[in-house]
């Protein structure tokens, strides 16, 4: 989606966005002229608003809270591809 | 929300505004799915403690809520969807790193260790995602092509070669260029979307281009040799003697450039112009002019 529908769907100020592309929180495709949101980025914008406005957490914090977070989701990733191969491998010994 | 809304945000019935707001941020965090990205049951007790604090950090709804004029329900938020949901989907995003487990060396990728643990080298190792991006090319760029430098959101520069008779739509594959693999395997490729914007006076149709040319009264009716604009460059083309607007000159080969070398036409559509201020000379002798000619309109029957 574009920056108009984005900013339709969370009420967010364009600048706002604008600085957290800038500071990398929002990692949009395409180029500044013509970003392309993805349901995902929406997701994520939602909860940095969350952060900030709900739990009152400072700009430093929240890069510390998305850092943690996208290790947290690596890691996450990581655990769910051992687990997949795993299975497999005992469904081999199986046959 | 089922119950009472004080409970839930475990305070007293005369908790202040700003007690309450404490009581608040300190479950809402804990409970916050995207913080909680394993716990299926987080997003219940946040939607629970999200509809309490909204219902109780209003006064008005609070006040009605003590006199028992209306109750918990129907205070939900409406859903929300949370990152936590794309973040978990199994594949590895833009913002997944791998930084929480970089020290394993060997082990630094998840490829690596399922490699490492059952020897299957014959498992494909996954691509780094591809990247989409949105350039916006002029008319003549497109058609001459030539290097173009695109801004990527992280400030860095992608040197795009954007070959001749470059297409609007047309999709170029900067291979390698995309996101790397998280596993090891090879970067993904970035995919530059081109859109040529139009052109004050070319405009293409496949290969070739199309061109109204202003003439003169006198180049129509004695011909010249007239500067006409080409993609290429400006070139100089002869206006038979006699031409009339709407005669059409074909320059061949100084159209679009084609991969095999080949280039497509240029087609000028020649449009007499009047002097753009009244000329009494001109007026004159077109005045004393007594054509032998009927109406230009007989074909029409008028």
């Amino acid at each position: 989606m574009e920056m108009r529908q984005l900013i339709e769907r969370t009420h967010l100020d364009p600048q706002v966005v604008n600085t957290w592309i800038e500071a990398e929180w929002l990692l949009p495709m395409g180029v500044r002229t013509g970003f392309d949101f993805s349901e995902a980025d929406l997701a994520r914008a939602l909860f940095i608003q969350d952060l900030k406005v709900d739990f009152g957490v400072n700009d430093e914090g929240i890069a510390i809270v998305l850092h943690l977070l996208d290790q947290l989701h690596g890691l996450r990733s990581l655990l769910k591809n051992i687990r997949t191969a795993d299975a497999l491998a005992f469904g081999r010994d199986d046959g | 929300m089922a119950g009472d809304p004080y409970a839930t945000l475990g305070v007293k019935k005369d908790v202040s505004q700003a007690d309450l707001q404490k009581a608040y941020r300190r479950l809402a965090k804990k409970h916050h799915p995207d913080l909680n990205p394993g716990n299926s049951s987080a997003e219940e007790k946040f939607k629970g403690i999200t509809a309490a604090y909204d219902l109780l950090s209003d006064p008005e709804k609070r006040a009605k809520f003590d006199r028992g004029e209306i109750d918990a329900s129907g205070t939900e938020r409406p859903h929300q969807r949370y990152y936590r949901d794309f973040a978990d989907q199994g594949d590895w995003s833009g913002y997944t790193t791998s930084s929480g487990f970089a020290d394993f060396g060997d082990f630094a990728s998840s490829e690596d260790i399922l490699s490492e643990i059952f020897g299957r080298s014959s498992r494909a190792r996954r691509r780094g995602q591809d990247v989409r991006y949105h350039l916006e090319l002029s008319f003549l760029d497109a058609i001459n092509g030539g290097k173009q430098s695109l801004v990527l959101p992280d400030g860095s520069n992608l040197e795009v070669n954007i070959p001749p008779g470059t297409r609007d739509g047309q999709t170029l594959r900067l291979k390698g260029k995309g996101r790397p693999a998280a596993s090891g395997g090879p970067p993904g490729d970035a995919l530059i979307e081109v859109s040529v914007l139009p052109h004050a006076y070319f405009k293409r149709k496949g290969d070739d281009i199309y061109l109204d040319l202003p003439i003169s009264i006198k180049e129509a009716v004695v011909g010249a040799k007239v500067a006409v604009p080409t993609p290429g460059g400006t070139i100089a083309a002869t206006v038979p003697k006699w031409s009339n607007t709407g005669r059409v000159l074909r320059l061949r080969g100084r159209g679009v450039p084609r991969p095999d070398g080949s280039k497509g036409d240029e087609y000028v559509t020649l449009k007499i112009v009047l002097p753009k201020k009244p000329d009494p000379e001109l007026e004159g002798f077109v005045a004393r002019w007594q054509p032998a000619e009927e109406s230009p309109r007989q074909s029409m029957g008028v």
